[in-house]
C-alpha cells in the first residue's frame, strides 16, 4: 500500500468520524476528480517523487522484530509438524521468512518443491508411511489450482495433509496488479468438495484455534486433507508484546477412534461363525502393523481367506490365508463377505462389462450375506462421485475398521463354540489351494523372461534379487505391472507397501514416492523403491531435484512402455468398437518420436540417472549400480524400456 | 471369467463341423499382424500374457474356431475385432504365429525366479 493511501485513509477516517456518510462520499469524489499535477521541470527520480508525494517522515516505522506470521509459526510448531513443503509464492512471503528464520527452519523444516502438486502430493505419500501428516503451503489462487489434483487424490485415499494457502488482505492493503490476481474471497471454494474442513481465520487467535482444529480433524478417522488460508495482513502485521501475550494456542486433542458398538459386533461374530465359506476383503483397513497383526488373528481364528484389495498393506502375502489371486472363485463361492474399510463395496461384489452395451452382474452367489465395517459414510460429499455406487449390506457397521478389530476378534472367540473342527478342515482346504499360487506366478513370470522390451516380471525379479536382504519398501501399487509385487514378493510388514493413488489422478506416483521415501529415510535404514510408469513420471520429473536437494534417497525404476498405456488400450477399444482398425490409436497416447531419455532428465535434476536399459541382461548390473549410489543418500533413476504391462 | 469359459466352451462344442476347414496361416505374416492389430498391447509382445489386461496366447491350446470366436464375440472385456478389421485369413495368420511361439524358458534355468514367490 502506498504511503499516499495511508495519509488519505487517516484524513478520510477523521472526516467520517466527524461528519458521517455525506462527508465520506464528497471527499472520495473530490479525490477522484483531481487531475495529477503536470511536471514543470526535469522529471524527478522515483525516490524524489516518492518523497514529495509521501514523505515517510522520521516517525514512520519501517521495520519490526515481530509479526503475525511469527505467531503462526508458533502454532505450527506446537503440532509437531516435521515438514512444510512449498513452491515459493509471494502471498506467504512473511510466513516463509518466519518459518526459516524465526522458526529456525526446524519442525517444520521447509522443503523446496518445484510444483504445488508435489508439495501436497508428497504429503499424501508421507502420511501413509509416517503415520502422521506433514504440511504444505501453496500460493494464493494459482498455487492452489496447481495443487488441486494432488489434494483430490489424498481426499479419495482418505489421507491427511495439512495444507495452507494465503491471500492478500483487504482492498486498502492490496497493491494494484498481481496481488489482486492472487487474492480470493473464499480460498477453499475450489477445493472444498475434497477437503475435510477449511477455514479463513480473520484474527491470529482464530488462526491458532482453526489450525489446531484442522489438525485434529485431519487425523481423526476417516482421515482427509484440511485447508487453512493465512491472511496476508495477519501475516505481515506488527505484533506487539502486549498483543502477543493475549494470544493462546490450544492443546491438541488426540481423540480415540470410533470403534463399533458391541451389539453390532456380536451380531457380526454370529454371522461369521455360522458361515460355511466366509471371506474377508480388506481395503483401506490397516493403518499400522497392529492392524495387520489383528487381521491375521481374525483370519486364523475363522480359518477364512483374506482378499487384499491393496488400499493399504493389510495382510501378509506369505500367509496361507492370503487368497487375493483367487478372488474370483473365492468371492463367487462365499456365503458371507466381511468387507473392511471398502472404498467401493459395490465394485467388490459386482462387475460391469465394458462393451457397447454395458451389462452388469454380481460376482457373488445368490443369498450371500454382507457385513461392512467402515468409516465410509462419515465423510461423503455430493459433487465428486468418489463415494461409488450404493451397495446394500446385511450388517453395515459405521466404525473404524482397525479400532474395531480387537473387539470383533473377542466377539468371534465368544461365539466359536463347537465350530473349531469345521474351521480347521476349511483351513486345510485353503492351504492346499494356496500352495499352487506361487508356482503359477513363477511359471507366468518365466514366460516372458527373455523378452525385449523387458517384461515387468523380470523387473521385479531382478529387483527383489538385489534387495531381498535389505529392509525394502515399495512405494507403488504395482497394478500397472501385472501385480507382480503381490504375486512374487513377501510383503509382510505394514511399511513395505502403501497402496495407490486413491483418486487415479496421474502424477501421484512420483510425488507420493518422494514423500514416502522421506518418511522411510527418517525411519532409518530402509530401501524405498518406486516403480513408476513413464506417463506418471512425466507429470513431476522434478521431484528428483527436491530429493537430490534434501538428500532423500530412493530408487525410481521407470516402467517405460513409451505410452500412456491405459489410454492406448482405451482408444484401441473404441477403434475396434467403431470398426475402424487400431492403426491410429497411437495418436495422442504414445511417447515416441522422440523417445524421452529419462536418465538424462534425472541427471539434469541432480539425481543419478541410469539407462535406457533395453537388454534384460543389463538390468541386474544397472540395479546394483543404482543401489550402490543410493547408499550415499542420492535419489537414483533407472530407465527400463519395458513391456506394456 | 466364468462366462468367458462358458462361451469358449460353447464355441468349442460348435467347432467340430468346421474343424477341418481351419485355414492354414502364415506365421511370419501373423507376427506382423499381431503387432499391427494391437494384440500385443494387452497380451504382451509374443503373446506371453499380462495378469490384468490379457491372458497368455503364446502356444494357444484353443482350436481355431474358438480363437476366431473370441475375436468376433469376446467373452468379457476384450475389444471385438470384426472381419472388416481382422479378416478370417489374418486371424489364421495370427493363430499360426501364436502356435509357432517357442516354449517359455524352463524355471529350472532361471535361478532368480526359483527363489521368488511368497510361498
Ligand atoms: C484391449 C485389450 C485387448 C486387446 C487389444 C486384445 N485382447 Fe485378446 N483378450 C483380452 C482380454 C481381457 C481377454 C480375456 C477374455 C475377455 O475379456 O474377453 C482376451 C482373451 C483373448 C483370447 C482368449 C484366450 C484364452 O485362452 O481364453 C484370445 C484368443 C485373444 N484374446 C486373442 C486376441 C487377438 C488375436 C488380439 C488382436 C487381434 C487380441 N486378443 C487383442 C484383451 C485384449
Amino acid at each position: 500500500m502506498s504511503g499516499n493511501g495511508k495519509v488519505d485513509r487517516r484524513g478520510f477516517m477523521k472526516g467520517a468520524a466527524v461528519a458521517g456518510g455525506a462527508t465520506l462520499a464528497t471527499e472520495t469524489r473530490v479525490r477522484a476528480q483531481t487531475a495529477p499535477a503536470q511536471p514543470k521541470a526535469a522529471s524527478p527520480s522515483a525516490a524524489q517523487q516518492a518523497m514529495e508525494n509521501d514523505p515517510p517522515g522520521e516517525a514512520e516505522k519501517l521495520t519490526t522484530e515481530k509479526t503475525g506470521s511469527d505467531f503462526m509459526v508458533d502454532v505450527c510448531q506446537t503440532l509437531g509438524l516435521d515438514y512444510m513443503a512449498a513452491c515459493p509464492g509471494s502471498t506467504f512471503r512473511s510466513l516463509q521468512e518466519s518459518f526459516i528464520n524465526y522458526g529456525k527452519n526446524t519442525k517444520p523444516e521447509w522443503l523446496t518443491c518445484l510444483h504445488e502438486e508435489v508439495s501436497i502430493g508428497m504429503g499424501h505419500g508421507y502420511a501413509k508411511v509416517a503415520g502422521k501428516p506433514m504440511a504444505a503451503m501453496v500460493h494464493g489462487t494459482v498455487g492452489m489450482q496447481h495443487g488441486a489434483m494432488a489434494l483430490y487424490n489424498a481426499w479419495c485415499d482418505r489421507v491427511p495433509v495439512i495444507v495452507f494457502t494465503a491471500s492478500a488482505g483487504p482492498v486498502e492493503d492490496r497493491r494494484p496488479g498481481v496481488e489482486w490476481m492472487h487474492t480470493v474471497q473464499d480460498g477453499a471454494a475450489t477445493v472444498r468438495d475434497f477437503v475435510k474442513w477449511d477455514d479463513y481465520p480473520r484474527s491470529l487467535q482464530s488462526f491458532s484455534e482453526s489450525t489446531v482444529r484442522a489438525y485434529q480433524l485431519a487425523t481423526a478417522q476417516p482421515q482427509a486433507p484440511v485447508f487453512i488460508t493465512a491472511d496476508g495482513k495477519l501475516q505481515e502485521m506488527e505484533l506487539s508484546k502486549a498483543a502477543n501475550a493475549k494470544l493462546s494456542i490450544p492443546k491438541l486433542n488426540h481423540p480415540t477412534q470410533a470403534a463399533a458398538d458391541a451389539n453390532a459386533l456380536r451380531e457380526a461374530a454370529k454371522m461369521l461363525v455360522a458361515a460355511e465359506n466366509p471371506v474377508i476383503i480388506a481395503d483401506r483397513y490397516a493403518r499400522t502393523q497392529q492392524g495387520v497383526d489383528d487381521l491375521v488373528k481374525l483370519a486364523e481364528l475363522l480359518q477364512a481367506p483374506v482378499i487384499e484389495a491393496r488400499g493399504r498393506m493389510n495382510f501378509p502375502t506369505t500367509h496361507y490365508l492370503s487368497h487375493w489371486e483367487r478372488s474370483g472363485p473365492v468371492v463367487a463361492q462365499a456365503d458371507l463377505v466381511l468387507s473392511l474399510e471398502p472404498s467401493d463395496l459395490y465394485g467388490q461384489l459386482n462387475k460391469m462389462r465394458d462393451q457397447l452395451e454395458r451389462t452388469e452382474g454380481p460376482k457373488t452367489k445368490a443369498g450371500v450375506k454382507v457385513i461392512s465395517i467402515s468409516t465410509h459414510d462419515l465423510l461423503v460429499r455430493a459433487n465428486y462421485q468418489d463415494f461409488q455406487r450404493y451397495s446394500p449390506a446385511d450388517l453395515s457397521i459405521t466404525a473404524d475398521g482397525e479400532a474395531s478389530m480387537p473387539y470383533l476378534i473377542e466377539a468371534v472367540r465368544q461365539e466359536i463354540g463347537d465350530r473349531k473342527a469345521a474351521f480347521e478342515a476349511r483351513g486345510q482346504k485353503l492351504l492346499a489351494a494356496w500352495k499352487g499360487l506361487a508356482d503359477r506366478a513363477r511359471a507366468e513370470a518365466a514366460m516372458s523372461w527373455d523378452l525385449t522390451p523387458i517384461s515387468t516380471a523380470r523387473i521385479y525379479a531382478e529387483l527383489y534379487n538385489q534387495v531381498k536382504d535389505m529392509d525394502w519398501a515399495l512405494l507403488q501399487d504395482g497394478g500397472f505391472q501385472s501385480n507382480w509385487p503381490h504375486r512374487l514378493w513377501p510383503i509382510e510388514k505394514h511399511h513395505q507397501f502403501m497402496g495407490g493413488s486413491g483418486g487415479g489422478g496421474v502424477g501421484y506416483q512420483p510425488v507420493a514416492a518422494l514423500g514416502g521415501a522421506l518418511a522411510h529415510r527418517d525411519a532409518g535404514g530402509r530401501t524405498p523403491i518406486s516403480v513408476c510408469g513413464d506417463g506418471e513420471f512425466n507429470m513431476a520429473p522434478h521431484t528428483l531435484w527436491t530429493a537430490a536437494h534434501h538428500k532423500i534417497p530412493y530408487l525410481t525404476v521407470v516402467h517405460n512402455n513409451r505410452a500412456y498405456h491405459q489410454e492406448v488400450m482405451h482408444v484401441q477399444h473404441m477403434a475396434n468398437r467403431h470398426n475402424r482398425g487400431v492403426e491410429n490409436a497411437i495418436i495422442g497416447t504414445t511417447l515416441r518420436a522422440p523417445f524421452v531419455d529419462y536418465a538424462k532428465v534425472a541427471q539434469g535434476y541432480g539425481a543419478v540417472g541410469i539407462g535406457p536399459i533395453n537388454d534384460p541382461k543389463d538390468l541386474g548390473p544397472a540395479i546394483a549400480k543404482g543401489l550402490d549410489a543410493m547408499k550415499s543418500g542420492q535419489p537414483v533413476l533407472i530407465d527400463v524400456v519395458s513391456q506394456p504391462r | 471369467m466364468k462366462s468367458h469359459i462358458l462361451l469358449l466352451a460353447a464355441a468349442i462344442l460348435a467347432g467340430p463341423a468346421f474343424a477341418q476347414d481351419a485355414p492354414k496361416g502364415d506365421a511370419a505374416k501373423g507376427e506382423k499382424l499381431f503387432m499391427a492389430d494391437g494384440c500385443w498391447q494387452c497380451h504382451g509382445v509374443g503373446g506371453n500374457g499380462a495378469a490384468l489386461t490379457g491372458p497368455k496366447l503364446s502356444q494357444t491350446a484353443l482350436p481355431f474356431e474358438a480363437f476366431l470366436h473370441q475375436l468376433r464375440r469376446p467373452a468379457a472385456e476384450m475389444a471385438p475385432y470384426e472381419a472388416a478389421i481382422v479378416p478370417d485369413s489374418a486371424a489364421a495368420d495370427i493363430y499360426a504365429f501364436l502356435k509357432s511361439r517357442p516354449a517359455s524358458p524352463d524355471l529350472k534355468d532361471l535361478p532368480l525366479l526359483q527363489g521368488m514367490g511368497v510361498k
